[in-house]
Protein backbone atom coordinates (compact mmCIF):
# COMPACT_ATOMS: atom_id res chain seq x y z
CA UNK A 1 0.00 0.00 0.00
CA UNK A 2 1.09 3.48 -0.72
CA UNK A 3 -0.84 5.93 0.88
CA UNK A 4 -0.61 9.75 -0.82
CA UNK A 5 -2.07 12.88 0.82
CA UNK A 6 -3.41 14.85 -2.64
CA UNK A 7 -6.95 17.04 -2.87
CA UNK A 8 -8.41 14.45 -5.29
CA UNK A 9 -11.96 16.28 -6.22
CA UNK A 10 -10.57 19.67 -6.07
CA UNK A 11 -12.54 20.35 -3.28
CA UNK A 12 -10.01 21.97 -1.50
CA UNK A 13 -9.28 19.43 1.37
CA UNK A 14 -6.66 16.27 1.60
CA UNK A 15 -8.14 13.40 0.90
CA UNK A 16 -6.32 10.03 0.77
CA UNK A 17 -5.32 8.00 -2.37
CA UNK A 18 -3.54 4.61 -2.25
CA UNK A 19 -2.29 1.81 -4.16
CA UNK A 20 -3.05 -1.72 -2.62
CA UNK A 21 -2.43 -5.25 -3.44
CA UNK A 22 -5.64 -6.13 -4.28
CA UNK A 23 -3.98 -4.17 -7.65
CA UNK A 24 -6.14 -1.01 -7.83
CA UNK A 25 -6.04 2.71 -6.58
CA UNK A 26 -8.30 3.21 -3.62
CA UNK A 27 -9.78 6.62 -2.84
CA UNK A 28 -10.28 8.16 1.11
CA UNK A 29 -11.96 10.96 0.93
CA UNK A 30 -12.12 13.74 3.24
CA UNK A 31 -15.25 14.43 5.03
CA UNK A 32 -15.54 16.98 7.97
CA UNK A 33 -12.78 15.92 10.18
CA UNK A 34 -11.93 12.78 9.03
CA UNK A 35 -11.95 10.49 6.34
CA UNK A 36 -14.62 8.02 4.83
CA UNK A 37 -13.84 4.40 4.08
CA UNK A 38 -12.45 4.18 0.90
CA UNK A 39 -13.85 3.25 -2.01
CA UNK A 40 -12.25 2.02 -5.45
CA UNK A 41 -11.15 4.73 -8.11
CA UNK A 42 -13.13 4.07 -11.41
CA UNK A 43 -12.01 4.55 -14.77
CA UNK A 44 -15.01 6.29 -17.75
CA UNK A 45 -16.28 3.46 -17.82
CA UNK A 46 -16.94 2.66 -14.20
CA UNK A 47 -14.93 -0.50 -14.42
CA UNK A 48 -11.64 -0.69 -11.61
CA UNK A 49 -8.43 0.85 -12.88
CA UNK A 50 -5.84 -2.35 -12.88
CA UNK A 51 -2.88 -3.57 -15.00
CA UNK A 52 -3.19 -7.19 -15.92
CA UNK A 53 -3.22 -8.73 -12.90
CA UNK A 54 -5.96 -8.15 -10.06
CA UNK A 55 -7.58 -9.51 -7.26
CA UNK A 56 -11.08 -10.38 -7.92
CA UNK A 57 -13.02 -9.48 -4.87
CA UNK A 58 -16.72 -11.14 -6.23
CA UNK A 59 -14.92 -14.40 -7.40
CA UNK A 60 -12.10 -14.49 -4.35
CA UNK A 61 -9.12 -15.53 -6.49
CA UNK A 62 -6.37 -13.38 -8.91
CA UNK A 63 -7.65 -12.73 -12.44
CA UNK A 64 -6.15 -11.48 -15.39
CA UNK A 65 -7.50 -9.05 -17.69
CA UNK A 66 -6.36 -7.40 -21.24
CA UNK A 67 -8.96 -4.42 -21.47
CA UNK A 68 -6.22 -1.70 -20.43
CA UNK A 69 -4.04 -2.91 -23.02
CA UNK A 70 -3.17 -0.07 -26.03
CA UNK A 71 -2.45 -0.61 -29.42
CA UNK A 72 1.08 -0.30 -30.36
CA UNK A 73 2.47 -0.60 -26.90
CA UNK A 74 3.41 -3.85 -24.55
CA UNK A 75 0.81 -5.29 -22.92
CA UNK A 76 0.57 -4.12 -19.01
CA UNK A 77 0.53 -7.50 -17.71
CA UNK A 78 1.66 -6.43 -14.69
CA UNK A 79 0.14 -5.66 -11.65
CA UNK A 80 -0.72 -2.23 -9.98
CA UNK A 81 0.35 -2.69 -5.75
CA UNK A 82 1.03 1.37 -5.82
CA UNK A 83 -0.75 4.89 -7.44
CA UNK A 84 -0.19 8.44 -7.24
CA UNK A 85 -2.56 11.33 -8.52
CA UNK A 86 -0.92 13.83 -10.47
CA UNK A 87 -1.35 16.44 -12.81
CA UNK A 88 0.92 14.57 -15.56
CA UNK A 89 -0.32 16.64 -18.28
CA UNK A 90 -0.59 20.39 -17.07
CA UNK A 91 -4.18 20.37 -17.61
CA UNK A 92 -5.47 21.56 -14.57
CA UNK A 93 -7.04 17.96 -13.45
CA UNK A 94 -4.83 14.82 -11.51
CA UNK A 95 -4.47 11.88 -13.86
CA UNK A 96 -2.59 8.46 -12.76
CA UNK A 97 0.50 6.65 -12.20
CA UNK A 98 0.14 3.48 -11.68
CA UNK A 99 3.34 1.67 -10.08
CA UNK A 100 4.13 -1.70 -11.06
CA UNK A 101 4.74 -4.71 -8.46
CA UNK A 102 5.78 -7.14 -11.41
CA UNK A 103 8.35 -4.94 -13.37
CA UNK A 104 9.88 -1.87 -13.61
CA UNK A 105 7.55 0.18 -15.55
CA UNK A 106 5.18 3.20 -14.17
CA UNK A 107 1.77 3.52 -16.12
CA UNK A 108 -0.61 6.79 -16.99
CA UNK A 109 -4.27 6.63 -16.46
CA UNK A 110 -4.99 10.15 -18.26
CA UNK A 111 -7.55 11.94 -16.58
CA UNK A 112 -10.16 13.29 -19.55
CA UNK A 113 -13.02 14.70 -17.46
CA UNK A 114 -12.41 17.53 -14.44
CA UNK A 115 -10.30 18.21 -11.61
CA UNK A 116 -13.95 18.13 -9.59
CA UNK A 117 -15.08 14.84 -11.83
CA UNK A 118 -12.54 12.74 -12.94
CA UNK A 119 -13.09 10.47 -15.79
CA UNK A 120 -9.75 8.38 -16.00
CA UNK A 121 -9.27 6.83 -19.61
CA UNK A 122 -8.82 2.53 -20.31
CA UNK A 123 -5.86 2.53 -21.37
CA UNK A 124 -2.48 2.05 -19.26
CA UNK A 125 0.41 4.01 -21.23
CA UNK A 126 3.53 3.04 -20.00
CA UNK A 127 5.76 6.25 -18.75
CA UNK A 128 9.08 7.42 -20.13
CA UNK A 129 12.01 8.30 -18.35
CA UNK A 130 14.28 9.72 -20.92
CA UNK A 131 13.94 8.26 -24.41
CA UNK A 132 12.25 4.93 -23.08
CA UNK A 133 9.91 3.47 -20.65
CA UNK A 134 10.94 3.81 -17.16
CA UNK A 135 12.32 0.70 -15.79
CA UNK A 136 12.93 0.72 -11.90
CA UNK A 137 15.43 -2.24 -10.86
CA UNK A 138 13.69 -4.86 -8.91
CA UNK A 139 10.36 -3.60 -9.70
CA UNK A 140 7.70 -0.53 -8.27
CA UNK A 141 7.14 -0.52 -4.83
CA UNK A 142 6.28 3.20 -4.61
CA UNK A 143 5.93 6.17 -5.98
CA UNK A 144 6.25 9.62 -4.88
CA UNK A 145 6.00 13.49 -5.93
CA UNK A 146 8.65 15.82 -4.86
CA UNK A 147 10.43 18.76 -6.53
CA UNK A 148 13.64 16.80 -5.50
CA UNK A 149 16.01 19.83 -7.30
CA UNK A 150 14.03 22.79 -5.94
CA UNK A 151 13.96 23.83 -9.67
CA UNK A 152 9.76 24.50 -9.30
CA UNK A 153 8.88 21.64 -11.29
CA UNK A 154 7.63 18.16 -9.66
CA UNK A 155 10.19 15.46 -9.74
CA UNK A 156 9.12 11.24 -9.26
CA UNK A 157 10.62 9.31 -6.73
CA UNK A 158 10.72 6.04 -7.09
CA UNK A 159 11.60 2.68 -5.21
CA UNK A 160 11.44 -0.94 -5.31
CA UNK A 161 11.05 -4.21 -4.49
CA UNK A 162 13.89 -6.39 -4.80
CA UNK A 163 13.57 -9.98 -3.59
CA UNK A 164 11.94 -9.63 -0.04
CA UNK A 165 12.16 -13.08 1.04
CA UNK A 166 15.90 -14.90 0.31
CA UNK A 167 18.94 -13.19 -0.25
CA UNK A 168 18.55 -12.10 -4.28
CA UNK A 169 19.13 -8.85 -4.77
CA UNK A 170 17.04 -6.27 -2.90
CA UNK A 171 15.35 -2.86 -3.62
CA UNK A 172 16.69 0.92 -4.15
CA UNK A 173 15.75 4.45 -4.14
CA UNK A 174 15.61 6.38 -7.66
CA UNK A 175 14.33 9.71 -9.23
CA UNK A 176 13.58 11.10 -12.25
CA UNK A 177 14.09 14.76 -13.32
CA UNK A 178 10.95 16.65 -14.34
CA UNK A 179 12.62 18.15 -17.49
CA UNK A 180 9.40 19.46 -19.47
CA UNK A 181 9.78 23.10 -20.31
CA UNK A 182 5.86 23.47 -20.23
CA UNK A 183 3.01 22.31 -17.72
CA UNK A 184 3.48 19.24 -19.02
CA UNK A 185 5.66 16.65 -16.90
CA UNK A 186 8.49 14.71 -18.81
CA UNK A 187 10.71 12.82 -17.10
CA UNK A 188 14.76 12.43 -17.25
CA UNK A 189 16.27 8.68 -17.16
CA UNK A 190 15.96 7.59 -14.19
CA UNK A 191 18.74 7.92 -10.92
CA UNK A 192 19.78 6.27 -8.20
CA UNK A 193 19.62 8.19 -4.80
CA UNK A 194 19.86 4.70 -2.13
CA UNK A 195 21.46 1.91 -4.13
CA UNK A 196 20.00 -1.79 -4.71
CA UNK A 197 20.77 -3.31 -1.21
CA UNK A 198 23.28 -6.57 -2.37
CA UNK A 199 22.19 -7.97 1.24
CA UNK A 200 24.86 -10.05 2.94
CA UNK A 201 25.53 -8.39 5.93
CA UNK A 202 25.92 -9.02 9.80
CA UNK A 203 23.30 -6.34 11.21
CA UNK A 204 20.50 -4.47 10.31
CA UNK A 205 22.12 -1.38 8.65
CA UNK A 206 19.64 -0.35 6.05
CA UNK A 207 15.77 -1.02 4.32
CA UNK A 208 16.92 -4.16 1.80
CA UNK A 209 13.68 -4.74 0.40
CA UNK A 210 10.31 -3.86 -0.12
CA UNK A 211 10.85 0.27 0.00
CA UNK A 212 8.84 2.51 0.37
CA UNK A 213 10.51 6.03 0.24
CA UNK A 214 9.19 9.45 1.56
CA UNK A 215 11.05 12.52 0.60
CA UNK A 216 10.73 15.89 3.38
CA UNK A 217 12.85 18.35 4.74
CA UNK A 218 13.40 16.69 8.21
CA UNK A 219 16.02 19.28 9.58
CA UNK A 220 14.64 22.48 8.19
CA UNK A 221 17.86 22.93 6.20
CA UNK A 222 16.30 23.37 2.54
CA UNK A 223 17.17 20.33 1.08
CA UNK A 224 15.20 16.45 1.11
CA UNK A 225 15.82 13.91 3.30
CA UNK A 226 14.36 10.17 2.59
CA UNK A 227 12.35 8.48 5.37
CA UNK A 228 12.36 4.94 3.83
CA UNK A 229 10.03 1.86 5.25
CA UNK A 230 11.67 -1.93 4.34
CA UNK A 231 13.09 -4.93 5.45
CA UNK A 232 16.06 -5.08 6.77
CA UNK A 233 18.07 -8.36 6.13
CA UNK A 234 21.12 -9.89 7.89
CA UNK A 235 22.41 -12.59 9.42
CA UNK A 236 24.67 -12.62 12.61
CA UNK A 237 27.68 -13.35 12.91
CA UNK A 238 28.36 -17.13 14.69
CA UNK A 239 31.28 -18.36 16.59
CA UNK A 240 33.85 -20.30 15.20
CA UNK A 241 32.50 -24.03 15.16
CA UNK A 242 34.99 -27.25 16.89
CA UNK A 243 35.34 -30.09 14.98
CA UNK A 244 32.63 -31.85 18.22
CA UNK A 245 30.03 -28.19 16.98
CA UNK A 246 30.23 -28.90 13.34
CA UNK A 247 29.19 -32.88 13.89
CA UNK A 248 26.53 -31.59 16.01
CA UNK A 249 25.13 -29.20 13.03
CA UNK A 250 25.32 -32.14 11.16
CA UNK A 251 23.47 -34.45 13.51
CA UNK A 252 20.57 -31.39 13.87
CA UNK A 253 20.40 -31.53 10.25
CA UNK A 254 19.72 -35.30 10.18
CA UNK A 255 17.19 -35.11 12.87
CA UNK A 256 15.34 -32.16 11.25
CA UNK A 257 15.04 -33.92 7.82
CA UNK A 258 13.85 -37.02 9.68
CA UNK A 259 11.04 -34.91 11.46
CA UNK A 260 10.57 -33.50 8.02
CA UNK A 261 9.86 -36.75 6.76
CA UNK A 262 7.58 -37.74 9.52
CA UNK A 263 5.21 -34.88 8.91
CA UNK A 264 5.10 -35.78 5.21
CA UNK A 265 3.93 -39.69 6.36
CA UNK A 266 1.40 -37.75 8.64
CA UNK A 267 0.39 -35.85 5.78
CA UNK A 268 -0.17 -38.79 3.80
CA UNK A 269 -1.90 -41.18 6.32
CA UNK A 270 -4.49 -38.16 6.54
CA UNK A 271 -4.78 -38.01 2.81
CA UNK A 272 -5.41 -41.91 2.64
CA UNK A 273 -8.65 -41.73 5.16
CA UNK A 274 -9.83 -39.37 2.42
CA UNK A 275 -8.91 -41.15 -0.49
CA UNK A 276 -11.33 -42.27 -2.94
CA UNK A 277 -14.44 -40.25 -1.76
CA UNK A 278 -15.90 -38.55 -4.51
CA UNK A 279 -18.11 -35.91 -2.22
CA UNK A 280 -15.88 -33.14 -1.69
CA UNK A 281 -17.20 -32.33 1.89
CA UNK A 282 -17.30 -35.81 2.71
CA UNK A 283 -13.52 -35.99 1.85
CA UNK A 284 -12.86 -32.64 3.39
CA UNK A 285 -14.64 -33.96 6.60
CA UNK A 286 -12.39 -37.12 7.19
CA UNK A 287 -9.00 -35.58 6.03
CA UNK A 288 -10.17 -33.49 9.05
CA UNK A 289 -10.84 -36.03 11.61
CA UNK A 290 -7.96 -38.24 10.34
CA UNK A 291 -5.13 -34.89 11.26
CA UNK A 292 -6.91 -33.90 14.14
CA UNK A 293 -6.42 -37.82 15.19
CA UNK A 294 -2.64 -36.86 14.41
CA UNK A 295 -2.42 -33.85 17.03
CA UNK A 296 -0.30 -35.40 19.74
CA UNK A 297 2.22 -37.10 17.26
CA UNK A 298 2.49 -33.25 15.22
CA UNK A 299 2.72 -31.44 18.59
CA UNK A 300 5.46 -33.80 19.61
CA UNK A 301 7.42 -33.82 16.14
CA UNK A 302 6.67 -29.73 16.22
CA UNK A 303 8.25 -29.35 19.86
CA UNK A 304 11.12 -31.34 18.51
CA UNK A 305 11.84 -29.23 15.49
CA UNK A 306 11.21 -26.07 17.74
CA UNK A 307 14.26 -27.65 20.00
CA UNK A 308 16.49 -28.49 17.32
CA UNK A 309 16.05 -24.94 15.36
CA UNK A 310 17.07 -23.21 18.88
CA UNK A 311 19.96 -24.96 19.17
CA UNK A 312 21.38 -24.71 15.55
CA UNK A 313 20.60 -21.00 15.97
CA UNK A 314 23.11 -20.80 18.92
CA UNK A 315 25.94 -22.80 16.29
CA UNK A 316 24.79 -21.30 13.33
CA UNK A 317 22.76 -17.72 13.59
CA UNK A 318 19.52 -17.77 11.10
CA UNK A 319 18.74 -15.12 8.82
CA UNK A 320 16.82 -12.54 10.17
CA UNK A 321 14.58 -10.58 8.66
CA UNK A 322 12.31 -7.10 10.17
CA UNK A 323 10.65 -4.82 9.13
CA UNK A 324 11.65 -0.67 9.93
CA UNK A 325 11.54 2.87 8.69
CA UNK A 326 14.92 4.51 8.12
CA UNK A 327 15.95 8.07 8.01
CA UNK A 328 18.22 9.06 5.21
CA UNK A 329 19.56 13.00 5.65
CA UNK A 330 20.24 14.81 2.88
CA UNK A 331 24.31 15.55 2.81
CA UNK A 332 24.54 16.80 -0.67
CA UNK A 333 26.80 19.82 -0.76
CA UNK A 334 25.14 23.27 -1.30
CA UNK A 335 26.10 25.46 -4.02
CA UNK A 336 28.21 28.19 -3.22
CA UNK B 1 1.55 22.68 -14.12
CA UNK B 2 -1.11 22.57 -11.21
CA UNK B 3 0.71 22.40 -7.66
CA UNK B 4 1.79 18.90 -6.73
CA UNK B 5 -1.21 18.89 -4.50
CA UNK B 6 0.70 16.49 -1.77
CA UNK B 7 0.15 17.54 2.00
CA UNK B 8 2.56 20.68 2.84
CA UNK B 9 5.17 18.14 4.93
CA UNK B 10 6.82 21.06 7.55
CA UNK B 11 5.10 23.89 7.39
CA UNK B 12 6.84 26.59 6.98
CA UNK B 13 10.04 24.79 6.11
CA UNK B 14 8.59 24.88 2.36
CA UNK B 15 9.13 28.41 2.31
CA UNK B 16 12.35 28.46 3.07
CA UNK B 17 12.82 25.75 0.57
CA UNK B 18 11.79 27.97 -2.32
CA UNK B 19 13.83 30.73 -1.28
CA UNK B 20 16.90 28.77 -1.89
CA UNK B 21 18.73 28.16 -5.43
CA UNK B 22 17.92 25.06 -7.35
CA UNK B 23 20.43 22.32 -6.67
CA UNK B 24 23.29 21.66 -9.17
CA UNK B 25 23.17 18.94 -11.19
CA UNK B 26 25.67 17.20 -8.54
CA UNK B 27 24.68 13.62 -7.70
CA UNK B 28 22.36 14.18 -4.02
CA UNK B 29 24.34 12.32 -1.11
CA UNK B 30 23.17 10.87 2.20
CA UNK B 31 24.19 10.15 5.52
CA UNK B 32 24.25 6.07 5.84
CA UNK B 33 20.37 5.32 7.56
CA UNK B 34 19.17 5.76 10.40
CA UNK B 35 16.40 4.10 12.19
CA UNK B 36 13.49 5.34 13.09
CA UNK B 37 11.88 5.36 16.93
CA UNK B 38 8.19 5.89 17.42
CA UNK B 39 8.21 6.08 21.47
CA UNK B 40 10.17 3.09 22.74
CA UNK B 41 9.05 0.81 19.48
CA UNK B 42 11.23 0.89 16.34
CA UNK B 43 8.47 2.68 13.87
CA UNK B 44 6.97 0.58 11.73
CA UNK B 45 8.74 -2.65 13.31
CA UNK B 46 7.32 -6.18 12.37
CA UNK B 47 4.49 -4.15 10.11
CA UNK B 48 3.98 -5.72 6.78
CA UNK B 49 6.05 -3.78 4.46
CA UNK B 50 5.50 -0.49 5.79
CA UNK B 51 5.13 2.59 3.76
CA UNK B 52 5.72 6.07 5.02
CA UNK B 53 4.47 9.37 3.62
CA UNK B 54 4.58 12.88 5.29
CA UNK B 55 1.45 14.48 6.73
CA UNK B 56 0.84 16.93 9.38
CA UNK B 57 -1.92 15.02 11.56
CA UNK B 58 -2.53 17.10 14.55
CA UNK B 59 -2.07 20.66 12.90
CA UNK B 60 0.85 21.31 14.90
CA UNK B 61 3.07 22.75 11.90
CA UNK B 62 5.62 19.22 12.18
CA UNK B 63 5.06 16.40 9.47
CA UNK B 64 4.17 13.39 11.23
CA UNK B 65 4.52 10.23 9.92
CA UNK B 66 1.78 8.28 8.19
CA UNK B 67 2.61 4.55 7.65
CA UNK B 68 0.23 2.25 5.88
CA UNK B 69 1.07 -1.60 5.19
CA UNK B 70 0.24 -4.51 3.17
CA UNK B 71 -2.66 -4.84 5.15
CA UNK B 72 -4.25 -1.42 4.18
CA UNK B 73 -3.91 -0.37 7.91
CA UNK B 74 -2.66 2.97 8.60
CA UNK B 75 -0.86 4.34 11.72
CA UNK B 76 0.10 8.14 12.48
CA UNK B 77 3.25 8.44 14.36
CA UNK B 78 3.25 12.33 15.82
CA UNK B 79 6.65 14.21 15.00
CA UNK B 80 7.76 15.44 18.29
CA UNK B 81 9.93 18.85 18.43
CA UNK B 82 13.65 18.66 18.54
CA UNK B 83 17.12 19.06 16.45
CA UNK B 84 18.98 15.60 15.17
CA UNK B 85 17.55 12.60 13.98
CA UNK B 86 13.69 12.93 13.99
CA UNK B 87 11.45 11.37 17.08
CA UNK B 88 8.23 10.42 16.93
CA UNK B 89 5.51 9.63 19.54
CA UNK B 90 4.21 5.75 19.28
CA UNK B 91 2.26 4.54 16.76
CA UNK B 92 -1.32 4.98 16.95
CA UNK B 93 -4.48 3.17 14.44
CA UNK B 94 -5.81 6.00 11.67
CA UNK B 95 -9.72 5.74 12.19
CA UNK B 96 -12.17 6.42 9.46
CA UNK B 97 -15.57 8.63 10.05
CA UNK B 98 -17.50 5.77 10.77
CA UNK B 99 -15.30 5.04 14.05
CA UNK B 100 -13.79 2.08 12.56
CA UNK B 101 -10.41 1.45 11.46
CA UNK B 102 -9.66 3.64 7.98
CA UNK B 103 -9.26 0.21 5.89
CA UNK B 104 -8.32 -0.45 2.27
CA UNK B 105 -9.81 -3.15 0.91
CA UNK B 106 -6.94 -5.37 0.13
CA UNK B 107 -7.05 -8.60 -0.93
Amino acid sequence: MSPQFVDFDADGDLDLVAGTFDGSPHLARREGNGWRQPEQILDAEGVRITLGEFWDHDAKKWSKTTRGDLPGEAPATGHATSAIAFDDDGDGDLDLLLGDHKSGHVYRRENRGTAAAPKFARGNQRVLGGDAPIDVPGTVATLRLVDFDRDGRVDLLLSSMGDAYSDKAGGGVFWCRNIGEGKQARFGPLQTLVPVSTKGKEAANRPDSGLYAEAGDADGDGDLDLFVGGYSHWRPKGKELTAADQQRVQAIHAATAELQQELQRLTAEAQKASAGVADEAEAGKRYTEAYKAQKKERDQNRERMQKLTEELGTLVPAAQRRSFVWFYENTTPRPQ
Amino acid sequence: MRSPLVAPFAVGLLAVASQLPAQTATAPTFAPPVKLMAGAKGLGENRLFPSPVLHDMDGDGLADLVVGDLRGRLTVALRQRGAGVPMFAAETKVMANDGAELDFANW
